[in-house]
């Protein structure tokens, strides 16, 4: 692969920029960190067992236990990220969706981002220089969750930092509503674009809705947790049929 | 007596192992993470405009910034020092990791809290943390990428198109379920309706910032409207009160 025909910023061949090598090695690190701690982590909480009444035996059925009950939202997670890999590449999906960050939180700070840049994500505006933006600004924006935890744990830990001291109405009604306001304006800014954006939007959005009800109605958990991965195949299944039979004028 | 303080020791040890190499390994990720899109932006011939970076990082700050803060206080109570730094790097902290170190603890009979509950927390979340990494690299890295490269280029322009709206009416779904909070979700379309369909379109030059605008106005209202009575919770199985007194390994 020549680089230099391929990273043209003004052209809106993502993929040929979001799959370069350097950025699978930094993916590819980010995988080995984790598998790193994780060896780490095993090994303290065995020398550290018998201190705290628990045999060989209870480690590793928590150790399974933990890995059992990760494979259905695993597997949630990977259908919503295949979804994504257009818009981003594999190596930013993999980082962003798949680990340190969730599928809304992302998809919402790079929409914000390309926005900033007077561009759409995935339209025809959505050049490799916007994506490239957009990448920097969403990875920085994670990284804060990071260093909030970086920072505040020791905090916590020392007792620094009391959370009573907090006023409760402050650590509840403001997450929430700061939440609500996020993904309302995100949404609703997705209307005016095309009929085939409110379509999709739409069918998302009653997936959705029937996918909670039924998982409420039958009390079934892994309803809950496929519900993201099914409404979007299912918004992306009605659009591209309203794209198909050419219902809206193009966007 | 000698055995309580052996015994004290390797827990100490424990918390000292998991604060070091936990910070040292979220160190490491959050480096991994950045290196890729900083790569882009530097290195790769795009010449992108920095001043861009931080405009949209602005904007994703004034949307997303408070989450930064109160997902690590929130977590805290219920995850412990350790699990910490294995969350905020693995993510989807509440639809994988809680749930599956919440099993491990009923599978072995611990309580959160406890050093039981801590060691079955950290073990499960090592466990999920595998699956998911496995699931990640053969199903979005290396499926994924090749059922990228083999559907067809319309289908493909048509999931990068609308794929935005297709997630977005999910999470917005989701997130007014999850906050179970109707003055609050009232609130928030209103005022994102009003800064989307009137205030943008008026003032052409606040769009970089709408989504922000909402967020903070929704807050700032949701607030002054608070019901005085309404224990409102923003996340669901969030026990916040009782898990503020589960912090019995201090010192």
């Amino acid at each position: 692969m020549n680089l230099r025909t391929v990273v043209d910023g003004a052209s809106t061949d993502i993929l040929s920029v979001a799959n370069l090598p350097v950025l699978w090695i930094c993916a590819l690190g980010v995988f080995a960190v984790i598998v790193v701690q994780t060896v780490i982590y095993v090994r303290a909480a065995r020398l550290a067992a018998p201190a705290a009444g628990m045999s060989p035996g209870e480690l590793r059925t928590s150790f399974r236990a933990g890995a059992v009950s990760a494979v259905g939202p695993s597997l949630a997670v990977a259908l919503v990220a295949v979804a994504l890999l257009t818009v981003f590449g594999t190596p930013a999906v993999l980082v962003r969706i798949g680990l340190i960050g969730s599928v809304s939180f992302e998809t919402g700070a790079a929409s914000i981002a390309a926005g900033t840049m007077g561009a759409d994500l995935g339209g025809p505006t959505y050049t490799q220089s916007v994506f490239a933006v957009a990448f920097m600004a969403m990875s920085l924006g994670g990284a804060m969750w990071m260093l909030a935890t970086l920072i505040l744990t020791p905090l916590l830990k020392r007792g620094d930092v009391n959370l009573r001291k907090v006023n409760p109405a402050v650590m509840t009604v403001v997450p929430g509503a700061a939440l609500l306001g996020a993904f309302f304006a995100l949404g609703l800014g997705e209307l005016p674009k095309s009929g085939n954006h409110v379509v999709a939007f739409l069918a998302s959005a009653a997936a959705m809705a029937l996918c909670l009800g039924i998982a409420k109605a039958l009390k079934r958990q892994w309803i809950r947790e496929w519900s993201l991965g099914v409404a979007i195949l299912t918004a992306l299944v009605v659009t591209y049929f309203t794209v198909g039979a050419g219902v809206f004028p193009a966007a | 007596m000698t055995t309580v303080t052996s015994s004290a020791a390797s827990l100490q040890a424990f918390d000292a192992t998991t604060a070091r190499w936990g910070r040292l390994t979220m160190i490491a990720g959050l480096l991994f993470a950045l290196a890729g899109p900083a790569y882009l932006v530097l290195f790769s011939g795009l010449e992108v405009d920095q001043a861009k970076i931080w405009t949209a990082l602005l904007a994703i700050a004034g949307t997303f910034g408070v989450l930064w803060f109160v997902e690590p206080l929130t977590y805290y109570p219920i995850l412990g020092q350790a699990s910490m730094y294995q969350a905020f790097m693995i993510g989807n902290i509440s639809n994988k990791l809680l749930p599956s170190a919440l099993i491990a603890q009923s599978a072995i009979g611990a309580k959160p809290g406890t050093r039981r509950g801590e060691l079955a927390a950290v073990m499960a979340i090592g466990g999920a943390a595998m699956v998911h990494l496995v699931s990640l690299l053969i199903l979005v890295g290396f499926l994924g990428t090749w059922l990228v490269s083999v559907v067809p280029p319309e289908v493909i322009a048509v999931v990068r198109t609308y794929i935005l709206p297709s997630v977005l009416g999910a999470v917005l779904v989701q997130a007014v379920v999850s906050t179970r909070n109707l003055r609050v979700t009232i609130i928030a379309g209103v005022v994102a309706a009003a800064v989307v369909f009137l205030l943008v379109p008026a003032v052409p030059t606040l769009a970089f910032f709408g989504t922000a605008i909402a967020v903070i106005t929704t807050a700032v209202l949701a607030w002054f409207l608070r019901g005085k009575s309404s224990p409102a919770d923003p996340v669901e199985s969030k026990p916040e009160d009782p898990a503020d007194e589960l912090t019995v390994d201090q010192a």
